[in-house]
């Protein structure tokens, strides 16, 4: 058994979907062209670009900061970093302590925003209620807010999520099982929000393998925060994910096909389903809003903070 | 013929059921997903089909959890 491309013994991964195998000096190029590739491809970066990762300390952050380096390296754009401390007791700490390394490491602008100290509540308080919508509904949008935010603060021109190609095709069948039309024409490489204060959004990792971040950290030997979200179990996210890896055992492709296909259709989708933009504001915090109250200031309210 | 095996926070001692064990074999024995963790034998990457050798130190990394 030897290296697909370069002949070395030492093999430490077999891509099921197309039987190659490779060592890790190769494993390792494969996944930081194909991300390239992708940045290419969908044109996510544009000289001068200042891209703010969305910095969680787990392995799909940290990739998506080591790989976007290279164009910071290379002069082609610069990086800062923005880490959410959602408040869930003995998880999120550890990752906020390996984003603020990676920042000190590679020198970049990095900022930890808490929902206690935006908001005044944490997530794991938000539990304790007795009505609550589900961790995850919470969780996302009050993290997409306070993003959103400090990208305008650090003066930022694109955000980079670390969204994986299995968080891709989730997303992809979680919003056609729920008939979710409006939020399937917002995925993709690069969404682009018709309000000017949304920065846009990139994905560079979208076309690489949950699976495939996890062993480029290992071999890379990057420090990141390998753990579970307590919160995690409650998610419809985990159903689906379940289904479709159990598809993939017999379909190894699936993933790919389910992508490239989404990336058909996706055109006409937003030509024919996506809503017209409404320019109104919150009332209580004045950002962009369709309703009186943004999302995140109407869950407030409902918490009574 | 043993090996030691590390994961999370085990660090022991096993015996080889037979002499083709594999990591695979191994995986299925712990209820692990291949597609869920890495491993590592005497601190190298390795694929799943590799043959446990005796005294081997093999260690298992989780590198997706739910969620």
């Amino acid at each position: 058994m030897q290296c697909s491309k370069c002949g070395n013994p030492k093999v430490i991964y077999k891509r099921e979907q197309s039987g190659q195998l490779l060592c890790k000096d190769c494993f390792i190029e494969s996944i930081e062209k194909k991300v390239i590739k992708t940045v290419r491809k969908e044109k996510l970066l544009d000289r001068g670009d200042k891209v703010l990762v969305a910095l969680s300390g787990g392995k799909d952050s940290v990739t998506t900061l080591e790989i976007l380096n290279s164009f910071r390296q290379m002069n082609v754009i610069d990086i800062c970093a923005v880490t959410v401390d959602e408040g869930i007791a003995n998880y999120r700490q550890e990752g906020v302590d390996i984003a603020k390394r990676h920042a000190e490491r590679l020198g970049i602008e990095h900022k930890v925003v808490s929902l206690k100290e935006d908001y005044g509540i944490t997530l794991d308080e938000i539990m304790q209620r007795p009505k609550h919508k589900g961790s995850c509904t919470y969780c996302g949008v009050f993290r997409r807010t306070i993003i959103n935010k400090a990208a305008r603060e650090m003066g930022a021109t694109k955000i980079a999520t670390g969204h994986n190609l299995d968080d891709e095709v989730q997303g992809i069948m979680m919003n056609y099982l729920e008939g979710n039309t409006d939020n399937l024409t917002k995925l993709g490489a690069k969404t682009e929000s018709q309000a000017e204060e949304f920065t846009v959004k990139i994905k560079p990792l979208r076309e690489i393998p949950e699976r495939e971040i996890g062993l480029y950290v290992v071999a890379k030997e990057l420090e990141v925060h390998f753990d579970s979200c307590p919160y995690a179990m409650q998610s419809f996210r985990g159903e689906v994910s379940e289904v479709i890896n159990q598809l993939t055992e017999k379909h190894p492709t699936i993933k790919y096909s389910t992508l490239r296909g989404y990336d058909k259709i996706k055109g006409v989708l937003k030509k024919e389903m996506q809503k017209e933009y409404a320019h109104g504001r919150c009332k209580r915090c004045g950002e962009p809003s369709a309703n009186d109250l943004c999302k995140a200031c109407s869950f407030l309210e409902e918490l009574g903070v | 013929m043993e090996f030691t095996l590390k994961y999370k926070d085990i660090n022991e001692k096993r015996e080889m059921p037979d002499e083709d064990y594999t990591i695979k074999d191994l995986l299925d024995e712990l209820e692990l997903s291949a597609q869920t963790v890495v491993s590592k034998q005497n601190g190298e990457l390795v694929i799943e089909d590799t043959v446990i050798q005796d005294g081997d130190e093999i260690q298992i990394v989780q590198i997706i959890y739910g969620g």
